[in-house]
């Protein structure tokens, strides 16, 4: 396709809207079956699609990518399947109000460098469920994987009639682009999961969108946790294609009481605490002048990261751990690395535990996600409403926990809906529900009281609103 | 899947009035884009398409329709007897504001 002009994009946008419109006519049955396809297609290519991911970027693990593409297949299938998107999907007559699921229209998509294949088939599907063709706008870093997916997904949803165009692609994303697309009238939802500068793009735009904000997800270990468990749980999320999940755990908070038992056993499981000179150098490489993730050391290895840095570790070393006193640009590995290495904070209690929670959270990662491993009830509520994040995870690997389906029932999604803080109407895993619009018919129900109610006596300025309360709910 | 009919519009002149029946699917599209076409070039006459018996338009048939617009002119064509379920389909497509259809 080449550099893509505002005269493609009207091409490409007009396109999408004749498929829209086609859309329109199917029934539950007929979309179901090309959703069915879709995930097929896409599952029975889940190892290619994540070794030509992996040869691609370079980035992550295979192995990991393919567990990916099975959530974002399989599992977004199984959760979605059951869900009526067409036509009524709700009736009741006590209400009087029925519900019915309309499309949305053409939806961009923006999909990331750490989750490109697998973003473009959940995606696909939650649009092709929902009736709306997608536009598929990949990493710049990713293309190639990306727009094979998306060419799978169309090759099988063509197969079972679903309308022409119903997925595109852009093979030469760019900042410009996407902001020209979101800026076009005729685009309906900007599912925005990239790169800091694409969400930011978007956001500004007539076209809503939903957009997924920074994450920087603080662990807590709460005394009542069992260190053993913690520590494997947090590796399982935290090697997971090699840290590039955007809910994987950045610090680890223990409390003083149990502190010392889980960096025993961090040490013990293959983690490389830093010295002080060695945060020095990991800094350099991890965090670039401006304060942000240096984009290098994305997805890369432990191993990788500390050869990068100058730093010898040993060969079986999984993940680096900064032992650090404060958060903030002060002390840059405190900020979000979507990477094997791990801040690490002793906390005097558990007040001061959720004090630093907090100004982790507050530190680039409000509205995405908060963890934390404990047994106490008490303290599980404490924590979750002091955090400023959509999702709590409990005694979880974070990872994969936000993403949902694998460890708790959260609907698995690869696109983290994170709340006002993020610029989000919803703080929900997106999934196929919120590519809908629904419609309402109310029927006509009278309220009793109302009716029976003298509403003159509304103009009576001497009623205030108890009085009025008071007659209005007389014998009710 | 169609049918030609040549009616009197009076004043001497003629309107090509195409019966579509059935699902309108890219197969039936392309069984009948190609006589359409030489019908429309041998009588250059206004178009009109009777949608009477239509249930399901594809990307193929809203093709045809942009094609035969750019043929004959906004003026010289029309969709009639729409069923409001494929009236829909061309109001999202945005053909309503090119196309007259009743």
């Amino acid at each position: 396709m080449g550099a893509v002009s505002a005269v493609d994009i009207n091409k490409i946008l007009e396109k999408a809207k004749y498929a829209s419109a086609v859309f329109s006519q199917l029934d539950q049955e007929q979309t179901d079956r090309i959703v069915r396809a879709v995930y097929e297609a896409g599952f029975n290519n889940r190892i290619k699609l994540a070794k030509q991911s992996f040869e691609e970027t370079g980035r992550g693990r295979w192995e990991d990518k393919v567990i990916k593409n099975v959530v974002a297949t399989q599992l977004v299938y199984e959760n979605i399947k059951d869900l009526k998107t067409v036509g009524v999907i709700s009736d009741d007559t006590k209400s009087g109000i029925t519900e019915i699921a309309q499309p949305i229209g053409p939806v961009l998509a923006l999909t990331p460098l750490t989750n490109p294949v697998a973003t473009v088939m959940f995606k696909t599907l939650i649009a092709l469920k929902t009736r709306n063709p997608i536009i598929i706008s990949p990493h710049p870093k990713a293309v190639a994987c990306s727009i094979e997916a998306a060419r799978i997904c169309y090759e099988a949803a063509l197969k079972e009639d679903a309308p022409e165009d119903c997925i595109k692609w852009i093979d030469a994303p760019s900042l410009d682009l996407v902001q020209a697309f979101a800026g076009h009238k005729d685009l309906a939802l900007v599912l925005a999961t990239g790169s800091a500068n694409l969400v930011k793009a978007v956001r500004g735009a007539q076209t809503p969108s939903i957009g997924v904000n920074f994450g920087n997800v603080p662990v807590f270990v709460e005394k009542s946790a069992d260190p053993a468990f913690v520590v494997e749980q947090i590796l399982i999320s935290k090697t997971f294609d090699n840290g590039m999940v955007c809910s994987s755990e950045q610090a680890i908070v223990a409390e003083k009481t149990i502190s010392d038992k889980v960096i025993e056993e961090l040490k013990q499981q293959n983690c490389h605490f830093l010295s002080k000179e060695e945060i020095k150098a990991v800094e350099k490489i991890a965090i670039d002048p401006s304060g942000g993730m240096n984009d290098g050391i994305v997805g890369r290895s432990a191993l990788d990261i500390a050869k990068m840095a100058g730093i010898e570790v040993p060969e079986e070393t999984k993940v680096l751990i900064a032992p650090l006193k404060g958060v903030g640009p002060d002390h840059p590995l405190s900020s979000e690395i979507l990477a094997p290495i791990l801040a690490f904070y002793t906390a005097s209690n558990f007040e001061y535990a959720v004090k630093l929670c907090m100004d982790l959270n507050y530190h680039g990662g409000i509205g995405h996600t908060a963890s934390l491993f404990s047994n106490d009830e008490e303290k599980i509520m404490e924590f979750a409403s002091m955090m400023n994040a959509g999702r709590i995870l409990v005694n979880t690997p974070s990872s994969q926990g936000a993403v949902g389906a694998l460890y708790n029932t959260l609907d698995p999604s690869f696109t983290l809906g994170c709340g006002t803080a993020g610029k989000n109407i919803t703080t929900d895993n997106i999934t196929a529900k919120h590519l809908l619009n629904i419609q309402r018919i109310a029927r006509r129900r009278i309220s009793g009281r109302l009716e029976h109610f003298d509403q003159n006596q509304y103009f009576d300025q001497t009623l205030d609103a108890k009085e009025i309360e008071k007659k209005f709910n007389l014998n009710y | 899947m169609v049918r030609f009919i040549v009616e009197d519009s009076g004043a001497g002149s003629k309107n090509l009035v195409c019966n579509f029946s059935g699902r309108m699917d890219t197969a039936s599209c392309s069984e009948c884009e190609n006589e359409l076409f030489e019908k429309v070039t041998e009588l250059k006459a206004p178009v009109i398409f009777d949608m009477q018996e239509v249930d399901y338009v594809s990307s193929a048939f809203l093709r045809i329709c942009l094609k035969l617009l750019k043929t004959v002119g906004t003026e010289s064509f029309s969709l009639v007897n729409v069923h409001p379920n494929v009236k829909k389909v061309f109001k999202i497509a945005g053909f309503d504001r090119q196309i007259t259809i009743s």
